[in-house]
């Protein structure tokens, strides 16, 4: 294959998709959406290609935050000795990785981390795990229950930001080529691909149309952005949010775009212990509360404000769109009923 | 639970958790459900949605009061008379439900003579709720085809715990709001197994499925499946035993999963009870107050470490898979106990829990029909389950209550044991919060529930600390007639003036130091919501 | 601050050369770091903070109280509030801490040249503000120097040393309030903002800086907009929760701004548009 061929699509048979995926082991990790035996759909690592079904047709419970910005990690070891107090990077290099069959609204949401974790000071920990990835892409041809990601512009089918990106036409895989790491995996494992036709992207663009007019809720994100934006939410909204507001924390540990973390000491004995970084949530009262106890954000309605406004407001204003992703995770999550779609109708009341 | 066994004939809740969704009222008393069950209040919060009216009787202003249309803060302690006064508007405004009463009931003429003896006014005063509130109450609770009534220890944790269980079931049996779908009385439990623990005979006068020991022919069924001797009397209570005291009956302990040197009250009076023991066993997943006094300490497996069942507070039976296998030397209960009772002498040869599970179906009829192979693909079981076929029961009463009969059991006002008085001002209550669970032994190991919430604060009302000028986060020695203990202040008016609450997770607060020992005498709960203390400035 | 800058969240150890106590609840750690090529090589600038951490108790943000125009060895200024000061307050002369940054905006000293400078402090807050002070009175061509100071109590009274040197400095005017006077105290009794009408300065001219507790900081930031500073001249600094120190952990939120990277050092005006009632 010729580089200036790589911007057409291809087609890949999915008799072939294992057989691919095989030869993409052999130098990386393979990370995808597998079905376990509670019938949960987790992205996890695939150690034995044959033993686990890899499921493409449900939405994965946890995105592929935790794999870049794990739940919890180790930032560093630490003694103290008559060598004084040292710190010491625990050197674990973590391995390239594929991540397969992500959909467009994690694969936003993995772009997004890109520039919490690197746009200003570069965040070591997430460069390394980052720098060495691969993104291989799903199109959504039908929207699940919960998912609004049209609504956020970020999906269901993407153009850009992936390194390949996979449609399903029914018996074979439309592979869109992407960022140059897409382009170096197409031509290693050429053998599986064929130039797609003029009838393969006719029915992608088909396909796209139908998942456009597959979404079951109303969310009018744009309209909440504008409101937010001229102030026009009123603050009965989010009073009525704070009282239902439950404190668990499960949208932002659920949400592929929530990355706020802390950072603590763990002992490992009298004279040594790890420090390690983990996800911690903006509505937590602990989040901003003072050493002497004075609380910057002293009220559980401003707490549940800077998560949305974080999102729909903020975020808009500095990198011109939402953080929020679409992926309707927190929907399903949230026992209060304030998750962000009930926050978005909300403020789109008058 | 004895108040809803001598009226319906059944302690436990008679709907399932999810029908109160689709309540049209629910009448919330002594419970504050956001904080102590989320899980519940997420589906009352969710009928509100649907139009619902949500009614709150709590004398504090929690936050399902700050969500509710009509809240009535209640002076402690004053529900019979609150509920009374309810059911006088009913009848004066005929919104009974005569035909229920009449065809599912018995002493309901009892009820009524002592309801038409009562004067509305002096109910006002008694409780302080404004008798217009009452009366609202009393007809949205009434007229409504779909009434739930919910509560909680607020309402148990009482002398006069019992018989305000009972004033619930009058309310709701004058109305007709017991036997339906959506309808009910509903006792929420705290802990997750609460429900199950009851349900196997944790209690001092019943076998397991609520079989009384000192009947004939249930203890004889026990004698020849356990192949043994069983006493016919009753066993002790709780604070019979904790509150035994130096020289009291109780020479050994074994306590499992308890520590009542922080949740039993009048801790001075348990921890003299504890260490006068001739020996203490304590089984225990951490380290708590009561085990670090115990002879033997058994490190016990947690929830994640074993394999059984919980009982939730909708009787629904569920089955807990082990996840990883015990940490440590640490065992199950089940194998502590085992372990145990071998070494006395008596052998229990169980190979599972799934064995344990078939024998409980075989003597405990309520559970009948529940085996573990039959909860594995499942959400669980509602009991009672009357055998394997059965597909459990999501709401109690239909067409008869387990006793026959509903019976109606009139009360008359029964103030607290101890109110406040000019030496102890304050009126001191006492609950749960969201970040921790119980005396803490769990919850207070997790760094991030410690940040959110990392000690008792002791809510005031604004009036009451401009008076001792008090100011937010001041430090107040609080004491009652049984002990005193140090807290911080946070000045609020959720809370009336003249009453003061707090919670007790806190080992470094150990409230129950303060609470007293007065008990419900039927169900044998303290009075763990109402004593009088008084308040200096540190 | 360079873009492509790395975060790895490494602390370098440090050494505590000596310790002041500035009063009961406040402590002066002068440091250097362990490895004397880097702590010779080390620049920060007055408002920047480092993240202190002590074994076992993680860290915490903690402003410079000393003026980079006195190199070798920087000092931060700590006052006992919570588990992790606690125990720097037990530390001795010797002992090492780890240190992290510098980090944050910080006062631009070169704006502040040939400006009269107002300076108003509460508490633990006069600590970045003497890292300004010193450093102007180090420097040329430095304008005339205001000092208001408040404390709870006379006994409170942080940078004594400093403050006795302000006192006899030609350029200098230092005046000094306290909440509630304890015996021997004749000075001024009340808040830091009585003593703005008692001074003698030109809003035109001046660059008022500010820093104490949140109410207070409110109160002086009004006050001063009454007498006729530009909001763009009214600089204050803020303390948060922080964890990272760069601008990702989010702790430090205040409304679209994060405290770590957007400041610690803010105006008057840059404050205005945010919400004001959450400082």
């Amino acid at each position: 294959m010729r580089d200036d061929a790589m911007d057409q699509a291809f087609i890949l048979a999915k008799d072939h998709l294992k057989s691919f995926l095989r030869k993409v082991k052999k130098g990386h990790r393979l990370v995808a959406p597998v079905t376990n035996q509670h019938n949960d759909t987790l992205f996890c690592t695939i150690n034995h290609l044959d033993r686990v079904p890899i499921n493409l047709t449900e939405q994965a419970q946890n995105g592929i935050k935790s794999f870049l910005f794990p739940q919890q990690e180790t930032l560093a070891t630490y003694a103290v000795s008559a060598d004084g107090y040292r710190f010491n990077r625990t050197d674990v290099r973590p391995e390239p990785t594929v991540y397969f069959g992500v959909r467009p609204c994690d694969l936003m949401a993995v772009l997004y981390m890109d520039v919490v974790f690197m746009g200003g000071v570069k965040d070591q920990h997430y460069l390394e795990k980052r720098q060495d990835s691969v993104l291989i892409g799903l199109n959504c041809n039908a929207p699940f229950a919960n998912c609004f990601c049209s609504a956020t512009k970020s999906g269901p089918f993407l153009e850009t930001g992936f390194d390949l990106m996979f449609t399903d036409l029914g018996d074979r895989f439309l592979v869109e080529v992407g960022r140059p790491k897409g382009r170096e995996m197409l031509q290693a494992w050429q053998q599986f691909f064929t130039p797609a036709e003029a009838e393969d992207t006719r029915a992608q663009y088909q396909l796209s149309l139908e998942a456009m007019a597959g979404f079951r809720l109303d969310v009018y994100a744009d309209q909440a952005i504008q409101r937010l934006a001229a102030g026009l939410v009123p603050e009965s909204v989010w009073e009525q949010l704070s009282l239902r507001c439950q404190d668990c924390a499960g949208c932002a540990y659920i949400c592929p775009t929530c990355t706020c973390f802390t950072i603590v000491d763990r002992p490992a004995g009298p004279d040594c212990g790890e420090r390690l970084r983990s996800w911690d949530a903006c509505t937590f009262a602990g989040f901003t509360r003072l050493a002497g106890g004075h609380n910057p954000v002293a009220h559980k309605i401003h707490a549940i404000q800077t998560r949305f406004l974080h999102k729909l407001k903020y975020d808009v204003d500095k990198h011109g769109r939402p953080s929020c992703v679409g992926c309707g995770r927190c929907v399903g999550i949230c026992f209060g009923g304030t998750d962000i779609v009930r926050f978005i109708k909300m403020a789109g009341e008058d | 639970m004895a108040g809803l066994a001598t009226t319906f004939g059944s302690g436990a809740m008679t709907n399932a958790i999810n029908e109160i969704e689709d309540a049209e009222v629910i009448l919330v008393i002594g419970s504050n459900t956001t904080e102590a069950h989320p899980q519940v209040a997420r589906r009352m919060l969710n009928a509100v949605d649907k139009g619902a009216k949500l009614i709150v009787i709590d004398p504090r202003r929690t936050r399902l009061a700050e969500c509710a249309t009509l809240h009535l803060a209640l002076a402690p302690g004053t529900d019979i008379p609150l509920l009374n006064a309810m059911m006088r508007v009913i009848l004066d405004e005929s919104l009974a439900d005569q035909l229920f009463i009449d065809m599912r009931t018995e002493n309901f003429a009892a009820l009524r003579a002592m309801l038409y003896r009562l004067d509305l006014a002096e109910l006002e005063a008694v409780t302080g709720v404004l008798l217009e509130d009452i009366r609202r109450a009393a007809q949205l609770y009434a007229r409504a085809r779909r009434s739930v009534v919910c509560y909680c220890l607020g309402i148990t944790q009482h002398i006069c715990g019992t018989a305000n269980v009972q004033s619930i079931a009058n309310l709701a049996m004058l109305t007709g709001h017991v036997e339906k779908q959506f309808t009910g009385v509903d006792p929420l439990r705290g802990q997750n197994n609460v429900q199950g623990a009851c349900d196997m005979g944790a209690l001092p006068n019943v076998f397991p499925g609520y079989q009384a020991v000192d009947n004939r022919d249930y203890r004889e069924k026990f004698e020849r499946v356990w192949q043994t001797r069983l006493p016919a009397a009753p066993g002790l209570s709780l604070l019979d035993m904790t509150h035994s005291g130096a020289c009291g009956p109780m020479r050994a302990m074994f306590i499992m999963g308890e520590n009542p040197l922080r949740s039993d009250p009048s801790l001075d009076r348990v921890e003299e009870t504890l260490t006068s023991l001739a020996f203490l066993a304590v089984s225990d997943i951490f380290l708590t107050e009561t085990a670090a006094h115990a002879h033997v300490v058994f490190p016990a497996a947690s929830f994640a470490e074993k394999t059984g069942t919980f009982t939730n507070t909708e009787r629904r039976v569920q089955l807990v898979r082990q996840a990883i296998p015990p940490i440590g030397d640490c065992r199950t209960d089940a194998d502590i106990i085992i372990a145990l009772s071998g070494r006395l002498g008596y052998a229990m040869a169980y190979e599972s829990t799934a064995e344990i599970m078939e024998e409980i179906a075989l003597l405990a009829p309520i559970y009948a029909g529940i085996r573990h192979d039959r909860l594995r693909h499942s959400w669980g079981l509602q009991w009672p389950c009357w055998n394997t076929a059965h597909p459990g029961t999501p709401f109690l009463h239909k067409y008869y209550f387990t006793r026959g009969k509903g019976h109606f059991v009139p009360n008359d006002h029964l103030p607290p044991a101890e109110l406040p008085c000019q030496d102890f001002p304050f009126l001191l209550n006492s609950g749960r919060i969201y970040h921790h669970y119980h005396t803490g032994s769990m919850t207070r190991q997790s760094a991030l529930l410690n940040r959110e919430c990392g000690e008792a604060l002791l809510m005031i009302h604004p009036a009451d600390a401009a008076r001792l000028k008090v100011r937010g986060g001041d430090r107040l020695c609080m004491a009652s007639r049984r002990g005193a203990v140090e807290i911080k202040a946070e000045i609020t008016d959720q809370v009336a003036a003249g009453s003061v609450y707090t919670n007790f997770h806190f080992g470094e607060t150990p409230i129950n130091r303060l609470t007293i020992a007065a008990q419900d005498p039927v169900a044998q709960c303290p009075e763990f919501k109402v004593c009088a203390v008084r308040l200096e400035k540190l | 601050m360079s873009l492509m800058r790395s975060e790895d969240y490494l602390p370098r150890p440090a050494v505590i050369q000596k310790i002041i106590a500035e009063n009961s609840q406040i402590k002066t750690f002068v440091l250097a770091l362990a490895d004397q090529q880097a702590n010779q090589a080390f620049t920060y600038r007055p408002g920047q903070f480092m993240m202190v951490s002590l074994p076992h108790r993680g860290e915490a943000p903690i402003s410079f109280s000393s003026t980079p125009t006195r190199p070798g060895t920087i000092e931060l200024s700590v006052r006992r509030a919570g588990s992790l000061t606690a125990a720097m307050h037990a530390l001795q002369a010797g002992d090492q801490v780890g240190l992290r940054g510098p980090y944050g905006r910080p006062f631009v000293m070169e704006d502040l040249q040939g400006r009269d400078l107002l300076v108003v402090a509460g508490g633990i807050g006069l600590a970045p503000l003497r890292s300004v002070i010193n450093g102007c009175l180090d420097t040329p061509g430095h304008g005339k120097l205001t000092i208001l100071y408040g404390s709870r109590v006379p006994s409170d009274i942080a940078f004594r040393g400093d403050i006795d040197i302000w006192q006899h400095h030609p350029a200098v005017t230092c005046h000094l309030t306290v909440d509630a006077p304890e015996p021997g105290w004749d000075g001024p009794v009340g808040l830091v903002t009585g003593l703005l009408g008692q001074v003698k300065v030109d809003p035109a001219s001046s660059t008022a800086l500010v820093c104490g507790p949140p109410v207070m900081i409110a109160a002086v930031l009004t006050a001063l907009g009454k007498m006729g500073f530009a909001d763009e001249e009214i600089l204050t600094t803020m303390e948060r929760h922080m964890k990272c120190g760069i601008g990702v952990c989010r702790h430090c939120h205040l409304d679209s701004k994060l405290v770590c990277v957007d400041g610690p050092v803010f105006s008057r005006a840059q404050l205005k548009k945010l919400q004001m009632d959450r400082l």
